[in-house]
């Protein structure tokens, strides 16, 4: 089975096996990496991928996003099942005119995932700001072009600045 | 001694007094409200009563249900804990109507020392120095013309207050007017009290307090002293003992004054004198605190005392054995408060059911707590869960295990504030002991850049943990979709198993 995992703006492809009470899982593109998973109480998961050791607790949110968290650090994921294709990011409604993405929290830009004269869509990740260890992806409210970006990679953003704008 | 003590209290607070007098082979009686029947406390003791419906006021503030629980239960003391009816001196003089020993200062003490304008009055009578600033209430014009002659910055305080209501800082003439204002309508509103007092500001001062512990035979000892400057709008989150910045010779003069200012308050029992220390180690009396505090653990695992017991001892009429000449501080301990509150989300209490969690041990580490897996944390009080305490040879040592024991606890369900300690204990300010009570609340203006130290390293280990996530999201979500696959063909009855797996093996096969 394969998912299709989004999670602080990157897409993985993960594949899954059944292996006796667990997993096996590899990474698309990651040649060589595997990982055996074990769920060692209900959602919490013993992942050694490549030998390292994590331990991940999963939590779905009523958004249905999963946060995941692990040794202190904390990520929210979205995953498309390839067989229902249930398409989460495309649903709700969305906003309309020309729209001024703020940051929500004081941070530090990670990474940029556009730059200006991007055809978006909704829902559609544009960066990802990190905050206390967290990493937050910022998304696109609307379909549309990405008029300008206002920050750089790598700087730090106070709540309420505008970082980007979709029109 | 006793043979059952009511404990006035809930969450780990209560925890704490029930574990002593186990230890100690005397019964714990709990109480709870109609939210509380399922809290650890209630479940810990030996003994449980339903004194009420959720709202404090109409459970763990009702004196009148705590003494009818005592009386019937044939309880022979009554710890508070803290919080609650610690500091009310009407549960001293009710449990001595009923002949029941309450675990704590005479009331006569509570109202001497407990009132901030009483204890600093006090103070200065025992020349033990204080802010400058008023005794007393005073009037606007007047504290006006005060504030002007010891020249701004000033602080308005409500003689009532506490925890930051009722308080203003006023840094010019221009501001005052405004700032009376408010102070007194904001003191009047949490406290039913508009009358404020004036202190002078000081600039980056410290918060330090010393335990002193007096029994009923005239002797009283100080236990030393804790730093608490790392605070969020005047609530402590971390403390600590020693302090970083005191000397043995200012640990000397501080206990000494502690000690001459709980001899001339008639104290007896377990109190803490709080002070402010300047930059030039100068320490200025603020307020006594005529009860056990949250953060005594620090305290305890530096001494290698119970305060909890001897509260007990000294409450059953024993005689300390030690003098305070004798307690040098031996290590270092810190303690984190770990709320249910979200640091994303300005702060925010979230409550809600734990669903899972780990909680981290080994060399040490101490969690004082409350809560437990599948326990739904209430909003109706203090969103305080566990204090998580480390202690080591030396500072370092200590905040290395305390780092170490924030990255094995994870909680999930609610939030927590643990990030705000993680991100304060590699602050090189922080580490060096460079801090005041103010540091924390400028920290949290600042937009939180990328951590020190080896920024290579960690980007690699958190792209590791990020693989490894996206993972367990997978797996959850595979999961998940087998689970919820019979309902998409919910006007049918059940799908064959068999069914399923075929579907299942088909799709991998055409994936």
């Amino acid at each position: 089975m394969k998912y299709e995992v989004l999670i602080s703006g990157k897409t993985h492809i993960v594949e899954l096996e059944r292996r006796g009470d667990g997993w096996q899982a590899s990474i698309a593109g990651e040649s060589g990496v595997t990982a055996d998973v074990s769920e060692i109480a209900p959602n919490i998961f013993s992942i050694l991928l490549s030998g390292h050791s994590h331990e991940i607790y999963v939590t779905p949110t009523s958004v249905g996003q999963i946060q995941l968290q692990t040794g202190g650090q904390e990520f929210t994921a979205e995953v498309s099942d390839p067989r229902s294709w249930r398409g989460r990011r495309h649903s709700g409604a969305e906003a309309e005119g020309r729209q001024q993405i703020a940051a929500p929290m004081p941070g530090k830009v990670v990474r940029l995932l556009v730059k200006a004269g991007d055809a978006v869509e909704a829902g559609q990740g544009l960066l990802v700001v990190e905050a206390m260890k967290m990493q937050n992806e910022i998304r696109s409210p609307k379909s549309g072009k990405v008029e300008r970006v206002l920050i750089a990679e790598g700087q730090a953003v106070n709540a309420g600045e505008v970082l980007c704008v979709v029109v | 001694m006793f043979s059952k003590i009511l404990i006035a209290n809930r969450g780990e607070i209560a925890v704490r007094i029930l574990r002593a007098c186990r230890e100690l082979g005397i019964q714990s009686v709990a109480v709870f409200s109609e939210v509380d029947r399922k809290s650890l406390h209630v479940r810990l003791a030996d003994e449980a009563h339903f004194i009420g419906p959720a709202p404090s006021r109409e459970s763990y503030l009702r004196i009148d249900k705590l003494m009818d629980v005592a009386c019937r239960a044939g309880c022979d003391a009554v710890h508070p804990g803290y919080g609650f009816l610690a500091e009310n001196p009407a549960l001293p003089r009710a449990c001595s109507n009923v002949g029941i020993t309450f675990i704590g200062p005479p009331a006569e003490a509570m109202e001497s020392l407990g009132a901030k304008t009483a204890g600093r009055q006090l103070a200065r009578r025992v020349e033990v120095p204080t802010v400058p600033g008023t005794n007393d209430p005073i009037e606007k014009s007047q504290a006006r013309a005060l504030a002007q002659s010891m020249a701004y910055p000033v602080l308005l305080k409500a003689v009532a207050g506490g925890g930051g209501k009722g308080m203003r800082l006023v840094r010019s003439d221009a501001e005052f007017e405004s700032a009376f204002r408010d102070a007194a309508s904001e003191a009047m509103n949490a406290f039913g009290d508009e009358r404020l007092y004036l202190e002078k500001y000081l600039e980056r001062p410290r918060h330090i307090e010393i335990q002193i512990l007096a029994d009923a035979h005239g002797r009283v000892v100080s236990l030393g002293e804790r730093e608490c400057s790392i605070q969020r709008r005047h609530q402590k989150v971390i403390e600590e003992a020693p302090s970083p910045m005191v000397t043995p010779e200012l640990r000397r003069k501080m206990s000494e004054a502690a000690v001459r200012l709980a001899r001339a308050g008639g104290y007896v029992n377990a109190g803490t004198m709080e002070f402010l220390v300047d930059q030039n180690l100068n320490f200025y009396f603020l307020e006594v605190n005529t009860r056990l505090q949250v953060e005594h653990p620090v305290t305890e695992q530096v001494t290698g005392l119970d305060v909890v017991k001897l509260q007990i001892a000294i409450a059953a009429g024993h005689r300390l054995p030690f003098a305070w000449e004798s307690i040098t501080p031996r290590g270092h301990a810190m303690e984190v408060r770990l709320y249910a509150e979200d640091p994303e989300n300005n702060f925010f209490p979230s409550p809600g059911k734990i669903l899972s969690r780990h909680v981290p041990g080994g060399a040490g580490i101490r969690l004082d707590e409350g809560v437990y897996e599948s326990w739904t944390v209430p909003n109706d009080y203090d969103p305080l869960l566990s204090k998580l305490i480390a202690w080591g040879n030396s500072r370092e040592e200590t905040i290395a295990r305390l780092r170490r024991a924030l990255d094995e606890y994870t909680i999930t369900g609610i939030r927590t504030n643990a990030a705000l300690f993680r991100r304060i204990l590699q602050e090189p300010e922080f580490l060096r002991g460079e801090i005041h009570t103010r540091w924390l609340d400028e920290l949290l203006q600042r937009p939180h850049a990328a951590s020190s130290g080896s920024p290579g390293a960690q980007d690699a280990d958190s792209n590791q943990a990020c693989k490894a996530a996206a993972i367990a999201a997978a797996i959850w979500q595979a999961r998940e979709s087998s689970v919820q696959a019979p309902a998409a063909d919910s006007n049918k009855e059940s799908v064959s198993r068999w069914k399923l797996e075929g579907r299942r093996e088909q799709l991998d096969r055409t994936l």
